[in-house]
């Protein structure tokens, strides 16, 4: 975070001007399951060569294996000098140093322990940030306020509160966020968008979401079991304290770092697995990306207590009627991530699979070429470079991704209550539920805060 | 009704990564589903049982925060103090609407040190209680930087003319590291004063957007002042150009501004 008064020059406040209008293109796309030692597309810079000084000065923050896929991605981008990187483990620290020193063929990379420490660069001008799901809110808010763009891994937030509140920091400090929802930018899911949008599918009727647990499972216990305890590791190769974050406090196995996503609800955000993409489509698509459904309908079988609520479907309500339908994994077999879009004249529908299937009467619509069915991820690193200097919110801003993010939460909260569930969007609240209330926010342990405006109680 | 080409979704395994994974193994003593099913007030004997571990009583407090009462408060604020329980206390605590939640963060705040006492801190800013004010001014000065600066956050978040005031005399005399936080919890005490006393909080940006602060905050005060219009002093802010200034301006537009 910039800790110190400020000592802004007429000078530096050119140079970052200057820093924030360069033009040119990023590296192209490449399939999402790649390893990630797979080489990325080269950069084909449309502007040719960007002077050092003119360059986006970029640092990361918790960069593994999807960390490392970004970073491939942004690397090679003539408008980008990355510097450094923190991260809580050594060795994820030295392996970031190491491939960005042999991209550059210097030792210049500086590594940092403690993200506070990078933070407080002022020479920093936005960040690359892929923890892992708990850190996501912290680390947005903390860059907002330290003046810092970034490009962020989705899950976005753990809880309905800290959607808020991310998204209240980012609009506080005028930073530009582009979350890692990554297929707005892809052809497939654009155009299907496109047709809810101008309404060639007549009046729109439901958006359908697939949506995923996670890699794991979620029971009625809330995965609150502990393994057992076996001594911490030395801070310096992995400091249990700030990999934990604001989590609630357990003591150490080494099964967390590894296993720590999907198999415990201290880690985990619900459905934003997969919900952080199929509902951010479905939003775009039906003109809510600024609020959320009114109702949330659970439907399929209760907690069994010993594991998995992986078969469900809740159907929610917005105010003017359209219905968001979350599915579970894969219902309609087009890959991970589909979504459907029906109307009284048509539908269409879409997935990873790179397959656009529509309803006879619009087939003429669909193009006989449609464009790359790769992963965008380069693509959507490419925009939010493009709103850095144009000070624009990219597709996947922080307000959107706060409104998904309520959404699928509220989504999760009513699954595991098993019961209806009505939300008003302006009160930010449910209505006469006050379990359903509790389960908003999850309180920070101590020494974390959110620096946010409360959450009506 | 329109077509699909979906399958039909069945309760039956699904492919790919959403197929049911095993339930892991769990030791006895660390399964939390027989405490999770507990009514409240099972869970809050539980949490008051001298004999029940650290992990019972850990389960006990999360899922108080969603369906305990008035009755949980006194035994979950009595692990306040506790270095790992602590935080299981404060998230159970937190959510409760019971006003005695309150009470019981401002009577542990004198008695903690360090990251428990900056916990409560926290809580109290989350929970908004003016009452807390007073309390938390005075920490603002704390010998303990981390302290002093959870203490100007919560403040900020609690917000209204009072906090406004608290922090409007901190930004005076606090030096770094507490001085930037400080000026962040005045920028949300003044979005929070904006719907309630308008003039109020663009005096507080107004003192934001100095060059003394820092450049986060001062752009992000600089920003709502632009919203809300030219700046009154506007005019005299344009000095007629003279020498060099006064060649280069070929165009006449900073004559103009006369």
């Amino acid at each position: 975070m910039s800790e110190e008064r400020n000592r802004v020059t007429r000078r530096r406040f050119g140079t970052s001007l200057a820093r924030a209008g360069m033009a040119a293109a990023v590296g192209g796309s490449a399939m999402e399951q790649a390893p990630a030692q797979a080489p990325a597309q080269p950069a084909a810079p449309a502007g040719g060569p960007v002077a050092p000084n003119d360059q986006l000065v970029f640092a990361g923050i918790g960069l593994r294996s999807r960390g490392m896929y970004d970073l491939q991605r942004l690397l090679p981008d003539s408008r980008v000098r990355f510097v450094a990187i923190a991260d809580v483990r050594e060795s994820a620290r030295e392996n970031v140093k190491s491939y960005v020193d042999k991209h550059y063929g210097n030792n210049d990379c500086k590594m940092y322990r403690d993200p506070a420490e990078l933070l407080a660069r002022p020479d920093i001008d936005a960040l690359l940030i892929a923890t892992s799901d708990r850190w996501h809110g912290p680390m947005a808010m903390w860059a907002a306020q330290s003046g810092k763009d970034m490009y962020i891994e989705k899950p976005g937030a753990m809880s309905i509160n800290e959607s808020y509140a991310m998204a209240d920091n980012v609009r506080r400090y005028g930073v530009v966020y582009q979350s890692g929802a990554q297929r707005k930018n892809q052809f497939a899911f654009e155009f299907a968008v496109g047709l809810a949008r101008s309404g060639r599918l007549g009046r729109l009727l439901a958006v359908h979401a697939d949506t995923a647990i996670g890699l794991g499972t979620v029971d009625e216990g809330g995965h609150s079991w502990w393994p057992p305890e076996t001594p911490e590791p030395e801070p310096l190769v992995l400091d249990w304290d700030k990999w934990l974050g604001p989590c609630l406090w357990r003591p150490w196995n080494s099964a967390y770092p590894d296993r720590g996503r999907g198999e415990f609800w201290d880690f985990h955000a619900g459905l934003l697995e997969w919900a952080s993409h199929t509902v951010a489509m479905a939003q775009w698509a039906a003109d809510m990306e600024h609020t959320e459904p009114v109702e949330y309908v659970p439907d399929g079988p209760t907690f069994r207590g010993d594991g998995l609520i992986n078969r469900y479907t809740i159907y929610c309500r917005y105010a003017n009627g359209v219905q968001l339908v979350l599915r579970n994994h894969s219902w309609m077999l087009l890959g991970s991530c589909s979504n459907r879009f029906e109307g009284t004249e048509g539908w269409v529908e879409v997935g990873d699979s790179g397959r656009i299937e529509v309803s006879p009467n619009l087939k003429s619509l669909v193009p006989t070429k449609i464009g790359p069915k790769g992963d965008p991820t380069g693509e959507h690193i490419r925009e939010f470079l493009q709103c850095i200097r144009s000070r624009t919110p990219p597709r996947a801003n922080a307000e959107v991704t706060c409104h998904t993010h309520v959404t699928s939460h509220a989504a999760w909260i009513c699954a595991q209550l098993n019961r209806k569930l009505t939300w008003d969007p302006a009160k930010r609240m449910f209505l006469k539920d006050e379990e359903a209330n509790r389960m908003r926010g999850r309180a920070y342990r101590e020494p974390w805060r959110m620096e946010a405006l409360a959450t009506s109680m | 009704m329109p077509q699909t080409t979906a399958q039909t979704p069945t309760p039956q395994a699904a492919p790919g990564r959403g197929a049911a994974p095993a339930r892991p193994v769990i030791l006895p003593e660390y399964d939390a589903l027989p405490i999770w099913k507990m009514e409240p007030p099972k869970l809050v004997a539980m949490v008051k049982d001298p004999s029940s571990t650290v992990f019972q009583k850990a389960i006990a407090c999360k899922k108080l925060a969603f369906v305990g009462g008035k009755e949980a408060v006194t035994p979950m604020a009595a692990l306040l103090s506790h270095p790992q329980l602590s935080c299981y206390a404060r998230f159970g605590l937190e959510p409760n609407p019971d006003p005695s939640v309150d009470d019981a963060f401002r009577d542990a705040l004198p008695k903690l040190q360090g990251r428990l006492k900056i916990g409560v801190i926290t809580s109290i800013g989350v929970r908004k209680d003016p009452k807390a004010l007073d309390a938390l001014t005075k920490l603002i000065d704390d010998s303990d930087a981390e302290v002093a600066r959870a203490a100007a956050a919560s403040v900020g978040m609690i917000g209204g003319m009072q906090a406004s005031r608290s922090l409007q005399a901190a930004l005076g005399r606090t030096n770094s590291p507490v001085f930037p936080v400080a000026a962040r919890a005045a920028l949300l005490c003044a979005e929070g004063l904006m719907a309630s006393n308008r003039p109020r909080a663009l005096d507080l940006y107004a003192q934001l957007s100095a060059e003394t602060m820092p450049k986060p905050v001062r752009l992000a005060a600089i920003r709502v002042l632009n919203a809300a219009g030219p700046a009154p002093e506007y005019a005299k802010k344009w000095p007629a150009p003279t020498g060099e200034a006064a060649d280069r301006d070929k165009s006449g537009f900073l004559g103009r501004e006369r």
